[in-house]
């Protein structure tokens, strides 16, 4: 663990001594900032009981994605920025949980989720090294909720197959991260957004579940300024 | 910057646009079963009585028959065998045996045939492996069941299958419920008649001193009316009023007893007797049923020991190796059982918990078994329906009465002899078996245990 951290140390003081070789960095009103990247989306699931007919206590867990991420940032001010997040649809697998933990899998579904926020950053424009805190609003799209045998199974043994859908959400975000510039034009990027996302699915089969995503983003990533 | 923002609304667009609905997905299950073996009882019977009368009444299985999902889409007909074989993408399970032995004159006598290339071995009545069950031709029944023992059925799929089992079938045993309500009927009825026995006796005690009492001589009045109590009780056809006629007639001719012979001085010793032989049938038939319950007990637990060692000897030695057993489900919060009182009510529960505790013993940690804890579920049904969909937990779906349903089981129950208003959700269809709603909870709980076991 110490020997860990001791290394990431010296990786960050390598990389701010590289940083403070090269020119100064701006990060000013009117600069258009495209960032690419990596982004895992963690949900924090606080399941709903399915509605009858169903085992008291089923529940559903949903396991975390890791997709890249495209960010495009614009200064309004020298502190004020406009970030849209883009990226491909992230696939989240649906598991059983509560009385029906232990059956695993029961399907997946992919999720776009654009998520649009006002940001502050700290410091100065040429600084290094700028925090910034955001905050805004993510449009959860749902799509290609996929059933299994294994839902079926669970569902209507012996009837057609079984699938489901996810309600489509607006949800609020708020964001921390930081920046870090290399020179004038490129800089990484780290950060993370919390969205609070509620949403309700619907089985083929008539039942119903209430299900608190409060997804955690974490991204890392690269990014190039256009003035 | 306007060219920016065109941009991003494209992008956006673009990227919300890969839509796409939902959609079954990926139906491959984890297991694929070539074929599917039930040994058992009615809850799994597939049809082995769907012959003669029964056939000709629309029914066969014990459950709402047929297909009645216009009046509601749950009254499928179905069992829980049946949509679990759907699940494994098999046939649709049939009998392995069919016939009846009983009444030919009422058509219960059709001839027994044996099916093959049919696995649905469970058969309504039987036992573990004593071979006759509730119904049964032995028992002096009208209907016949056959209710080959799971000891025969087991035997007679190994003799059809060449003295083994594939290793790729999937094997369902669910049994033991009718040893429990074969032997509570048979102590109810000791029970009943001890109860009888001892009514009647203190009957006769209690009222005879009391004719006696007006007497000039009490000692010999009794004895004339012991005497005439006798006479009466052991002719054809006697009832309490023609012991009680013949007791009245007997004390009014002794000296000094005249007024006995009025309803008004009689009519109360009668009630008083009455009384008293209430209270001792009562206790006696509770003692009988006392002393004889452990027994009960411990023949559960035999049966249960019984079962095990087939599953053990007969099913995964003979080279089986996906073994479904059901325990037994919560008999006393069946209509049957609600309707015992607490006593009764006990001994079932302790009869229950002696052979599903030898199937949990006996059968635990089996890589080859899957014991599927029907008890916990359908105990938990009655309590707490709600959840489950279920409207009624008590009551059956099917108008048992001797006019809508000659049999007084479901059986013979289909879509045109149920109870008034919407049954579709109801627990139970007759007094022990399930709807078929609850057959599809069944299923999906047994569905559920194996696609945790990984077995689907």
């Amino acid at each position: 663990m110490n020997k860990r951290f001791n290394s990431a140390a010296q990786l960050l003081a390598a990389i701010a001594a590289m940083t403070l070789a090269s020119a100064a960095s701006a990060q000013s009103a009117g600069t258009f900032t495209a960032k690419v990247g990596l982004n895992k989306i963690t949900p924090h699931v606080t399941s709903g009981d399915m509605t009858a007919p169903a085992l008291p206590n089923t529940k559903a867990d949903v396991e975390s994605d890791t997709k890249p991420i495209l960010t495009l940032a614009y200064m309004v001010t020298d502190n004020i920025s406009a970030e849209m997040h883009l990226g491909v649809p992230y696939k989240h697998d649906l598991v059983g949980d509560g009385a029906i933990k232990g059956t695993g899998k029961l399907g997946t579904s992919e999720v776009l989720p654009p998520t649009f926020l006002m940001q502050y950053r700290f410091f100065q424009a040429d600084t290094m090294i700028r925090p910034y805190v955001g905050a805004g609003l993510t449009y959860a799209y749902f799509q290609k909720e996929r059933g299994s045998g294994a839902m079926t199974a669970l569902l209507d043994p012996g009837g057609p197959p079984s699938t489901y859908r996810l309600k489509n959400k607006l949800a609020g975000s708020i964001q921390l991260g930081a920046t870090l510039a290399f020179n004038e034009r490129w800089f990484a990027d780290v950060g993370i957004i919390k969205t609070y996302l509620k949403t309700r699915a619907t089985f083929s089969t008539g039942q119903t579940q209430d299900i608190k995503l409060d997804p955690t983003a974490v991204s890392v990533g690269i990014g190039y300024k256009f003035f | 910057m306007q060219y920016t923002k065109f941009a991003l609304a494209a992008l956006t667009a673009a990227v919300l646009a890969g839509c796409g609905g939902s959609g079954g997905g990926d139906q491959t299950l984890k297991v694929k079963y070539t074929a599917q073996v039930s040994f058992g009882d009615s809850l799994s019977d597939v049809g082995s009585y769907a012959v003669g009368t029964v056939a000709a009444l629309k029914g066969g299985k014990f459950t709402i028959n047929g297909d009645n999902t216009a009046i509601n889409p749950e009254l499928t007909g179905k069992n829980w065998t049946e949509h679990l074989a759907a699940q494994f993408g098999l046939p649709a399970p049939c009998a392995a045996e069919t016939g009846l032995e009983g009444n030919a004159a009422q058509g219960f006598s059709v001839a027994r045939v044996k099916k093959a290339g049919c696995f649905g071995y469970a058969m309504g009545g039987s036992r573990v492996t004593n071979p006759v069950g509730p119904n049964n031709k032995l028992t002096g029944s009208a209907l016949g069941a056959l209710t080959v023992p799971v000891t025969t059925q087991i035997a007679n799929h190994l003799a059809a299958s060449g003295g083994k089992f594939s290793g790729t079938e999937v094997v369902f045993v669910m049994a033991g419920g009718n040893d429990l309500l074969f032997q509570l009927g048979s102590l109810q009825a000791a029970a009943t008649a001890a109860g009888t026995a001892a009514g009647s006796a203190t009957f006769a005690s209690t009222l005879i001193p009391l004719l006696a009492a007006g007497a000039t001589n009490p000692a010999t009045a009794g004895a004339a009316i012991t005497a005439a109590v006798r006479t009466a009780s052991a002719a054809p056809g006697a009832t309490t009023t023609t012991i009680v006629t013949a007791a009245v007639g007997a004390a009014a001719v002794q000296p000094g007893n005249s007024a006995v012979a009025s309803a008004a001085v009689y009519g109360p010793m009668v009630t008083t007797a009455q009384t008293a032989a209430t209270a001792a049938g009562a206790k006696a038939g509770a003692d009988y049923a006392a002393a004889n319950g452990p027994a009960l007990v411990t023949a559960m637990g035999t049966a249960g020991t019984e079962l095990v060692a087939l599953v053990k000897d007969q099913i995964i030695a003979k080279g089986a190796t996906h073994v479904v057993v059901n325990n037994l489900p919560d008999v006393a919060n069946t209509p049957s059982g609600l309707s015992k009182d607490a006593s009764t009510r006990a001994l079932i529960n302790a009869m229950v918990s002696a052979f599903n505790t030898q199937i949990s013993t006996g059968l635990a940690a089996n890589d080859k078994v899957l014991i599927v804890d029907v008890f916990a579920v359908s105990n938990d049904q009655a309590t707490n329906p709600g959840p489950y969909g279920l409207t009624n937990v008590k009551e059956p779906a099917c108008d048992l009465t001797a006019a809508k349903n000659p049999l007084g089981s479901s059986l013979v129950c289909n879509g045109s002899n149920l109870i008034a208003g919407d049954v579709s959700h109801y627990s139970y269809a007759d007094d022990v078996h399930p709807s078929p709603f609850n057959n599809l909870l069944l299923a999906r709980y047994v569905a559920k245990d194996m696609v945790t076991r990984g077995w689907l």
